[in-house]
């Protein structure tokens, strides 16, 4: 990943689709996207981590982020995805069903997550509309166990998105 | 422009801890050096007292510059008594000692203070502060005369305070004064120098080092090295040993000449005084100096011994520390790793070649091809254990590191409870990997602690027991194949087993009928269960909310193994046993229904087959007798809830772990090999699962977890009923996601 | 010259940080000890040289002297950086012709002011100018 995002207010995310909903993250979070490998189940793990996973000889740690943001299972296929981050030196992997494009919003696009109704989600950033459709904004830092109470973007240059995380 | 000092660059701020930790411990134990040498009646050697002030003058301005100032006015108050100290301007006395060893146990304190890992000791630092300034109103002063040699100003002028101080008291013992004189090539000074030093050493001191001639030449230097010596004129000519070294002695001037004014005085140390420099005078006796008129500064002449700091009486040694400062390189461990990482990917790129080459060896038509490919990953191989073997040492350090820091501790604690104690350590040179031995420190302390407060006895005690009033504390150290021993020994009074034991019973850390069963050994091991203590109120010492068992499970968590062995009367010996690298750990490779799982071969002691028909069933828990012992025995599949693989084993296996004297057999479908892997880290988010040291690649591109035994054992064995309802809900817990 | 090296990373750090006036791009050149200075000094003309007195081998004093001989640096401004408690050594090395002296401890700012200083002098203190 490179080069800054920033472009006055507007910020890139990353769009990706999990069980027929899209979603999207601040790009910056992602370090990289990489294909799934063999990933090995590491018993008495919490529920959502699928195990651990060899990327050029560093250790990834992956999440089924279906899982945990806990919405309908779906089977790895030749779509899935991992998006890479890079959290205080540990390597820790999404799993995704499909990466579908880069996206930049503004801020008029986006509004606080309330709208969705339902209960209050540390990881949950906004909506943003797009034409007919509805994207999810997360953070998927307090996802991770340990770190739920985290709202910070990873990498730190914390974007903040307007009304987001207001009641 | 401008930074603040508190911006100073990251890299900058590492630097500077682990420069100042460097300091620190050279502090510590140039200190011992010092306390010995004083013991010993020879009173304080001059080139240790120099290497601490030099130390702490370093210290004093990096602290400055990176705005620590707790630090930094420590340092100052320090730095005024080492000067008066390595001036003569007061004696060494023990008093004053130990107000240096305290230096340096606030030193260690301020520092950690300094990283946010502990509060500042402030109010112990105001004390010693006072104790210092208390001590230097003490100085007595030193007055002499060095001008009635025949120095050109010129040398005279450019001497330190204290290297006039060096010259002055060797001249007021009687030594004699000789100036060498030779031309150095610029490109080889340094390894020139160092050799004359060596030869030079073992017959005088040098005080200083004065470049003349006026830069005109590019490739050489010429030198005029003043030296203080108690041989002839012949004897140091000998020493030196070079034609190209000119050996003269610097005599006393004609008095009956009497051309010198008396040597000025400069004043004490007056804080105004030292600028007005005796100006510009007259001094034709000697060669005076020319045209460039160099200030006339008043004359005691300090000889000096900067490169004291180079080189001590023991030529090999000073040898040491001087490639210390020229050779070594300071390397993050990280980098490493990432050097390991790189390694680790190398290796799968030998597995590949491998493949292919075997491959084209079994086809007819590519045999021959197959054959050389097969010889160039040979080479391959070769070379890249090398490289393994070279970066594996890289991480190595001296467990020395941390046993320096240990005799201070014994100094103290010893004095705080009045004991005499004989510290004893062997082995200091024997090396392990970096980030064991920084794990090390804080178990080892509680030890030594222990050991001196639990173990020797108080000394009438002693004298009643007819044993000699100070007790002896040994640390000794050895490397025993792929493992580091160390071992904390000490002829106090022991653990008494039965004691222990009522203890246990008494605080319900062990049902009356299991102590019934357990042997005096076993006994005694039960100090490092959770929530033991000998002493019904912790001493100030030993009791500081740790105790053995914390000691154990940091051990553990290294890979390694704690035995204790005790004998009432006889006193107590706690073996560590350690790996030495945590980077490499040879594994036995194993599969669980269909997974693959590594077993540190450190933590194993063999694999058999397993009969099913010997376990049975003990209060719930699954044993069966081995070798003629009771051996718990735990289903991996079960433990794991490995979900099962599509073909059932015929056939199953047993791996019997051993942590300590405890043992554990586990139940696997099937063996694989033994090898060698690169370990890596599980990551904090997986910090709430237990069982596994971390995970490797065994270069079919799959990731296997390779096991903790020690806290397997620990899931297992200890208290096993309470703990696993515990862990059940808590991986319950986990399980349901949150 | 200095011979501690996080010590001398920190001064370069300050240095080639400064991002106008006469400090500007400027380049640092290091020495670790009187030595290494000695190689140094007589290649090249440096604009400036700063040194500690308390040094192995060869102190800061020696280095002065020698860098005042050299008829490269005859005038080069000179500036002591040191701890040193004893004033009288302060006050030789500005005898034997340094140009002025910094007390560790410095910020940033005193280290940058007093090399501006010396390399503009006006009107100032400019010994053996």
């Amino acid at each position: 990943m490179s080069a800054l995002i920033h472009d006055g207010e507007r910020s890139d995310h990353l769009v990706f689709a999990l069980a027929g909903e899209l979603y999207a993250v601040a790009l910056e979070s992602i370090h990289e996207i990489v294909k799934v490998g063999p990933i090995t189940r590491v018993p008495r793990a919490r529920a959502d981590i699928l195990g651990v996973m060899g990327v050029r000889g560093r250790l990834v740690t992956v999440l089924d982020l279906r899982r945990s943001i806990q919405v309908q299972d779906a089977p790895i296929d030749a779509r899935s995805r991992v998006l890479l981050l890079q959290v205080d030196e540990e390597d820790v992997g999404f799993l995704v069903e499909e990466v579908r494009e880069v996206e930049r919003f503004t801020p008029s696009q986006i509004e606080p997550a309330s709208v969705l109704g339902g209960i209050e989600r540390p990881y949950l950033r906004g909506v943003a509309r797009r034409g007919p459709e509805m994207l999810v904004l997360i953070d998927l830092l307090p996802i991770l166990p340990g770190r739920e109470g985290s709202a910070l973007n990873v990498g730190g240059q914390g974007h903040s998105y307007p009304g987001g995380g207001a009641p | 422009m401008a930074e603040r000092r508190d911006d100073a660059p990251d890299k900058a701020r590492e630097e500077f801890f682990s420069e100042a930790s460097e300091l620190v411990d050279g502090f510590g134990r140039h200190l011992l050096a010092l306390e010995e040498s004083v013991e010993s009646g020879h009173g304080p050697d001059p080139e240790t007292l120099n290497d601490i002030f030099r130390g702490v003058h370093t210290l004093k301005g990096l602290s400055g510059l990176f705005g620590a100032a707790t630090l930094s006015g420590l340092s100052h108050e320090l730095e005024n008594l080492l000067d008066d100290l390595r001036l003569g301007r007061i004696p060494l006395s023990t008093a004053v000692l130990d107000l240096l060893f305290d230096a340096v146990e606030l030193y260690g304190r301020i520092l950690s203070a300094l990283k946010g890992e502990q509060a500042e000791p402030r109010e112990e630092v105001l004390t010693l502060l006072a104790s210092l300034a208390a001590v230097s109103n003490e100085r007595s002063g030193n007055v002499a005369f060095i001008a009635e040699y025949e120095l050109a100003p010129e040398t005279l002028g450019v001497l330190t305070e204290y290297e006039e101080h060096r010259l002055r008291s060797n001249l007021q013992a009687g030594l004699a004064l000789y100036r060498l004189k030779a031309k150095f090539p610029l490109a080889t000074i340094d390894s020139a120098l160092e050799e004359l030093k060596l030869r030079v050493r073992p017959v005088g001191e040098i005080i200083t080092y004065l470049p003349t001639g006026d830069g005109g030449d590019l490739d050489a230097i010429d030198l005029e090295i003043l030296v203080a010596s108690r041989s002839a004129a012949a004897e140091l000519r000998q020493a030196v040993d070079s034609d190209a070294v000119l050996v003269e002695e610097v005599k006393k001037r004609d008095l009956s000449q009497a051309r010198t004014p008396p040597a000025p005085r400069v004043s004490e140390r007056t804080d105004d005084s030292a600028i007005d420099l005796p100006d510009g005078r007259e001094t034709p006796s000697p060669p005076a100096a020319d045209e460039d008129e160099p200030p006339h500064v008043s004359m005691h002449p300090a000889p000096q011994v900067h490169e004291a700091a180079v080189m001590p009486a023991a030529a090999a040694g000073r040898d040491i520390s001087l490639r210390s400062v020229t050779q070594t390189v300071r390397v993050d461990i990280r980098k490493l790793d990432r050097l390991m990482n790189a390694l680790g990917e190398l290796s799968l790129v030998r597995g590949a070649l491998l493949r292919y080459a075997e491959k084209l060896r079994s086809e007819p038509a590519t045999r021959r091809l197959g054959m050389d490919l097969l010889g160039v990953h040979r080479a391959f191989e070769r070379q890249l254990a090398q490289m393994q073997s070279g970066i594996l040492e890289v991480r190595m350090v001296p467990l020395g590191q941390v046993f320096d820091k240990l005799a201070r501790i014994v100094r103290q604690v010893s004095r705080e409870q009045n004991k005499s104690v004989h510290f004893v350590v062997t082995g200091g040179e024997t090396e392990i990997d970096k980030l064991i031995v920084e794990e090390l420190s804080d178990p080892l302390l509680h030890m030594i602690r222990n050991a001196i407060d639990h173990g020797i006895e108080p000394i009438p005690e002693r004298a009643a027991a007819g044993k000699p009033d100070t007790g002896t504390v040994a640390l000794n150290a050895y490397q025993q194949g792929n493992h580091v021993v160390i071992e904390v020994e000490d002829d106090g009074r022991g653990i008494d087993p039965h004691a222990v034991l009522h203890k246990a019973v008494t605080m319900g850390l062990v049902s009356m009928e299991d102590a019934k069963s357990f042997s005096l050994e076993e006994a005694v091991s039960l100090v490092f269960m959770q929530g033991f203590s000998t002493r019904d109120t912790a001493t100030a010492m030993s009791g500081r909310g740790i105790g053995m068992d914390i000691v154990k499970t940091r051990i553990a968590k290294l890979g390694g193994l704690v035995d204790i062995v005790s004998e009432v009367q006889i006193g107590t010996k706690i073996t560590l046993t350690l790996p030495v690298t945590l980077a490499i750990v040879g594994v036995l490779t194993f599969v669980v229904e269909a997974t693959v799982y590594c077993m540190p071969l450190s933590s194993m002691e063999e694999a058999v087959v397993f009969d099913a028909a010997l376990v049975r069933e003990v209060d719930g828990r699954e044993v069966m007798t081995h070798r003629g012992v009771t051996l718990p025995v735990v289903r991996l599949a079960r433990l794991f809830s490995e979900p099962p693989a599509p073909q059932r084993a015929t056939k199953q296996f047993l791996i019997v772990a051993r942590v300590g004297t405890r043992r554990l057999g586990m139940v696997v479908d099937r063996l694989i090999e033994q090898q060698d892997v690169v370990i890596k880290a599980l990551g904090r988010t997986l910090g709430h699962v237990r069982g596994f040291a971390g995970a490797t690649d065994l270069g079919d591109q799959r990731v296997a977890l390779i096991l903790d035994v020690p806290s397997l054992i620990e899931e297992c064995l200890t208290a096993a009923e309470g703990r696993r309802a515990n862990d059940a809900s808590l991986a319950f817990r986990f399980g349901e996601g949150s | 010259m200095e011979d501690s090296a996080s010590t001398r990373s920190f001064i370069r750090a300050i240095l080639e940080g400064v991002p106008e006036g006469v400090l500007a791009g400027c380049t640092v050149q290091e020495a670790t000890s009187g030595f290494d200075a000695m190689r140094l000094l007589p290649r090249g003309p440096y604009d400036l040289v700063l040194t500690d007195i308390n040094m192995p081998d060869i102190n800061g004093l020696e280095v002065i002297q020698f860098v005042r001989k050299s008829p490269h640096h005859k005038d080069t401004p000179l500036v002591i950086i040191s701890t040193q408690t004893s004033e009288r050594d302060i006050a030789r090395a500005l005898a034997l012709g340094a140009t002025a002296y910094l007390r560790k401890p410095f910020v940033p700012e005193e280290l940058v002011a007093t090399l501006e200083r010396v390399l503009v002098p006006k009107g100032g203190a400019a010994p053996h100018g």
